[in-house]
């Protein structure tokens, strides 16, 4: 049945490494009588018969739905789509009458619910771009200049050995060390004033956010 | 994702036998079979109205019941034919000429015959009665189209409820005008169309939901 009586058929056809492409050299009527009785056995359990229909039908849908779709995956995913509307209504097929009518029409179907659905998506949702990741972030949300300066404020209201202690060791981010060498204090002083001067600090900002 | 492969041999696997649909037509006189059944039994337990036979010969009244009476049966025809997924969408206009013939009857009457609502003229008791023959008639029929319609779910569901449900109100509100005195004319005007209406309404508001529920199970399970 694969092989065209005319002889010219082999030449005109196309290449492909899958034996179902061969389905494409065949004549449309023979392959939708195929098709129905492969179906007709499907609805009789037969579930060779229905593997090889579904994967006779797979690149069929599949070039009907690239006529809808542009995406890919868009593609695939509505052929699976299609593939179990006709699983869960096999029952509607009436083995008297051509099947790829039957086909097109429930395939049709899904491809017009798929474009739908995604329409309404399209109107609802926004995708996300490079902007939107940037607002996700505190820091482009948050202006932070006036909190720094009214800490600074708060700083230099401290008594000058916390003002030095502070700022070397949370500022500068200086250890110990590096601060008492910096400062001239030594690292035992530097710990009470720095303290002092954080215990400080939370009293003063925490009053002036008070009203 | 699932790749179509995959799919495809488990669906193979998932093959069982299914028993073949009936011709819609078969499957057409199946429901109204049982809508004769329903509309016997109501008959038997209600009685029909005592001036049936009189009424029957007025050409209004009996243009009014042949009309709904085939709207019902022509819109059952094509609920059927619309739940399958290769018969045409024309189909859907198949009941519109007896639908015409029905309103407009029905319309007709009330234009000429204007009658005022007097204090006998409708009474809370007959319109209860009413009721529960809307009801009783149209919960079974309504059911059994729901049930027998389940495989149109997944390709024209607005279709076949709205369909579904005009021949339901066409067989509820012939029942009404056999069973009750419905003289005055917006009595008939308010129970024919109006069940047309509530059916039709009924089904756009919870067609699909009540669709989903009775519906195959594959398909919805991946939405």
């Amino acid at each position: 049945m694969t092989h065209d009586p005319s002889g010219r058929g082999p030449s005109l056809r196309l290449v492909g490494k899958e034996d179902s492409s061969s389905t494409y050299g065949r004549a449309p009527v023979n392959r939708d009588v195929d098709w129905s009785i492969l179906m007709a056995r499907a609805q009789e359990g037969d579930r060779a018969a229905y593997h090889r229909l579904l994967q006779e039908i797979a690149p069929y849908l599949r070039s009907l739905a690239a006529r809808r779709h542009r995406d890919h995956s868009d593609v695939e995913d509505v052929v699976q789509d299609v593939l179990l509307t006709v699983h869960s209504i096999r029952q509607t097929y009436d083995p008297t009458r051509p099947f790829a009518p039957w086909l097109v029409a429930i395939a049709n179907r899904r491809f017009i619910d798929r474009l739908r659905r995604q329409g309404r998506r399209r109107d609802r949702e926004i995708p996300l771009t490079a902007e939107h990741e940037t607002f996700c972030e505190p820091q482009a949300n948050l202006e932070e200049s006036p909190d720094r300066r009214e800490l600074e404020g708060a700083i230099n209201d401290l008594p000058p050995a916390q003002q030095r202690a502070v700022r070397l060791l949370k500022l500068k981010e200086m250890s110990l060390k590096e601060a008492a060498t910096v400062s001239g204090m030594t690292i035992a002083s530097l710990k009470v004033n720095v303290h002092r001067a954080l215990k400080n600090l939370r009293k003063m900002l925490v009053d002036r956010s008070e009203p | 994702m699932i790749k179509t492969p995959d799919l495809i041999a488990s669906l193979a696997e998932n093959a069982t036998p299914v028993r073949r649909l009936r011709p819609p037509v078969v499957r057409a006189a199946c429901w109204l079979l049982l809508a004769a059944v329903v509309l016997t039994l109501l008959a038997v337990n209600q009685g029909l109205r005592p001036d049936l036979v009189q009424r029957l010969s007025e050409p209004a009244f009996a243009v009014s019941m042949t009309a709904s009476l085939l709207t019902g049966v022509l819109a059952a025809v094509a609920a059927f034919l619309v739940s399958l997924p290769d018969r045409s969408r024309l189909w859907l206009l198949q009941p519109l000429p007896a639908l015409v013939a029905w309103l407009a009857n029905v319309g007709y009457q009330c234009l000429v015959q204007w009658v005022a609502i007097g204090p006998d003229g409708i009474s809370l008791g007959e319109a209860a009665r009413c009721f529960a023959t809307l009801v009783l008639t149209s919960l079974p029929l309504s059911l059994a189209m729901l049930v027998m319609l389940r495989y149109a779910a997944p390709l024209r569901p607005t279709a076949a409820t709205f369909m579904g449900s005009l021949a339901v109100a066409a067989i509820t509100a012939t029942a009404l005008s056999l069973f009750h005195t419905i003289d005055a004319t917006a009595m008939i005007l308010m129970w024919n169309f109006g069940t047309a209406v509530l059916f039709v309404g009924l089904a756009g508001v919870f067609g699909r939901r009540m669709f989903r529920w009775v519906a195959p199970r594959t398909f919805y399970a991946r939405d």
